[in-house]
């Protein structure tokens, strides 16, 4: 569904994601994991289309990702990005004149099982609050493509579980979901796909089901081994 | 589209409003101050909707270019260009919402200035021997231009056609900074040469094109040349963006 071709964005003189290559299959939820730095996001943005490669493609149902894609895959970021002047109402407004796929209801339920207002202005939203606000709107649309980077930063354990709930939910066999976190334990709880990646390039694919039963380890025992000898401690 | 020019016309209207208002105002002293006969608060008021005039047509730019900057330059723009839309709609609904907001703008200002100089003509008749004797002395001057409505509208059009194509230099200007120049050392200076360039050669162009005509014919086409020199920076801008913006 999503296909990496010797994806590489440089920054400068910085190469911020180096020669990954990778399909990324529908029905599967993949944990994108790394530490800061490790090009999680780059790599998210431009197959959100929202950044360029310097070299290689992004495909999606084999077109390079672009107008067309982007109407097909919700991408998430980790920073907030609504208008400033917004309140969570236009927030939904503004997807469903953009979005064809967006469903104002599944919005509204998200919103209630989060303990959120519509009439909230996301200029007094706290970062919990945005980060939940941000999930719900992304999640409202029945794209085929979620990319969540970060989606359990700044969120306390309870609107976590939610979260985790909204997700499930949303996983469906003819969808693919993309979630980059820190929180190693929590991804494991959701994903079956982990993807490593470290200083731009992609160390490994695997399945967690595989690794736990043929390696005998979970994917925090593998983030350990990956990044601890360059001293990562983000799992 | 129609929500891209609806969304940019909703990320400027506050301060269009505000202009709206003190344009309000500085009316309302202008209508009392006529119908008392204060002539020092009466010119004061005639002063201030001038300088509201040409002021909040080019503030409608210069904001429309700092949106668009903001929208390369910001997390705010995913909001825009994770939308299902070509740069090319994307920077058209800039465009058009600002050149709306531009004429619709001049031609109120138009309207105003029109119904404020009746006014004032009935009511200091005075003032007709002054246009006469000032008529008299261009004539003098060989300068064969008549002060009426007709030159003050093409005036207008021109500088509205010439704003309008000035502030799509500086998108293009800006563009090249973001996406050619990010990062590099004085790219900011670099743009602002290239705009300064860009801006020159249309004005050049400009008098090249027209200095053999009369003043109407001159007006017209100056507005007609900053147009298609508007399309050009356009196509240019969206093609950069298309190609290498990175948000």
């Amino acid at each position: 569904m999503l296909k990496s071709e010797a994806v590489t964005r440089m920054f400068g003189s910085k190469t911020a994601v180096d020669q990954v290559s990778m399909t990324l299959e529908k029905g599967h939820i993949y944990a994108m994991l790394g530490p800061n730095g490790s090009g999680k996001t780059t790599w998210m943005k431009m197959a959100a289309g929202l950044c360029k490669p310097t070299s290689g493609r992004i495909l999606f149902e084999g077109e390079p990702v672009g107008v067309c894609s982007r109407a097909s895959i919700a991408y998430m970021s980790t920073e907030p990005y609504f208008y400033n002047w917004m309140s969570l109402k236009d927030v939904g407004r503004y997807y469903q004149d953009f979005f064809a796929d967006y469903s104002g209801q599944r919005y509204a339920e998200l919103l209630r099982s989060f303990e959120l207002e519509e009439s909230l202005k996301v200029k007094t939203l706290s970062s919990g609050m945005m980060a939940k606000a941000k999930i719900a709107v992304t999640l409202a649309r029945d794209a085929k493509v979620w990319m969540l980077d970060e989606p359990f930063n700044g969120i306390d354990l309870v609107a976590r579980d939610r979260i985790k709930s909204a997700i499930i939910e949303s996983a469906q066999p003819d969808k693919l979901l993309i979630m980059s976190s820190h929180l190693v334990e929590e991804m494991e709880a959701i994903a079956d796909r982990a993807i490593f990646l470290r200083n731009g390039q992609l160390i490994k694919e695997a399945d967690i089901e595989t690794e736990r039963t043929e390696n005998g380890c979970s994917i925090a025992d593998e983030y350990r081994r990956i990044y601890g000898a360059q001293g990562g401690t983000e799992a | 589209m129609k929500n891209l020019i609806k969304y940019e016309f909703r990320k400027t209207w506050g301060t269009k409003l505000i202009i709206l208002g003190i344009t309000a105002f500085a009316e309302l002293a202008f209508l009392v101050s006529l119908y008392l006969d204060k002539e020092k608060y009466n010119g004061l008021s005639i002063l201030a909707l001038t300088f509201l005039a040409i002021g909040g047509i080019i503030f409608i730019g210069i904001q429309s270019i700092l949106t668009m900057h903001q929208d390369m330059n910001t997390k705010q723009g995913y909001m825009l260009y994770m939308t299902p839309n070509s740069c090319y709609r994307i920077l058209g609904g800039k465009v058009i919402e600002n050149g709306l907001s531009i004429f619709v703008a001049g031609a109120f200002f138009f309207a105003l200035g029109a119904l404020d100089v009746t006014l004032l003509l009935g009511h200091y008749g005075q003032l007709g021997e002054l246009k006469k004797m000032l008529d008299e002395f261009l004539r003098q001057l060989r300068m064969e231009v008549p002060l009426d409505g007709r030159l003050f509208a093409l005036l207008t059009l021109n500088f509205l056609c010439s704003w309008l194509a000035t502030v799509i230099t500086a998108y293009f200007a800006d563009v090249i900074a973001t996406c050619l120049l990010n990062g590099k050392k004085y790219n900011g200076w670099v743009s602002l040469l290239i705009f300064i360039a860009l801006s020159w050669a249309m004005a050049y162009l400009q008098q090249v094109c027209t200095e053999r005509l009369v003043w109407d014919a001159r007006l017209i086409w100056n507005a007609v040349i900053a147009l298609g020199c508007s399309a050009v920076m356009y196509v240019a801008t969206a093609a950069l963006m298309e190609r290498h913006l990175s948000v």
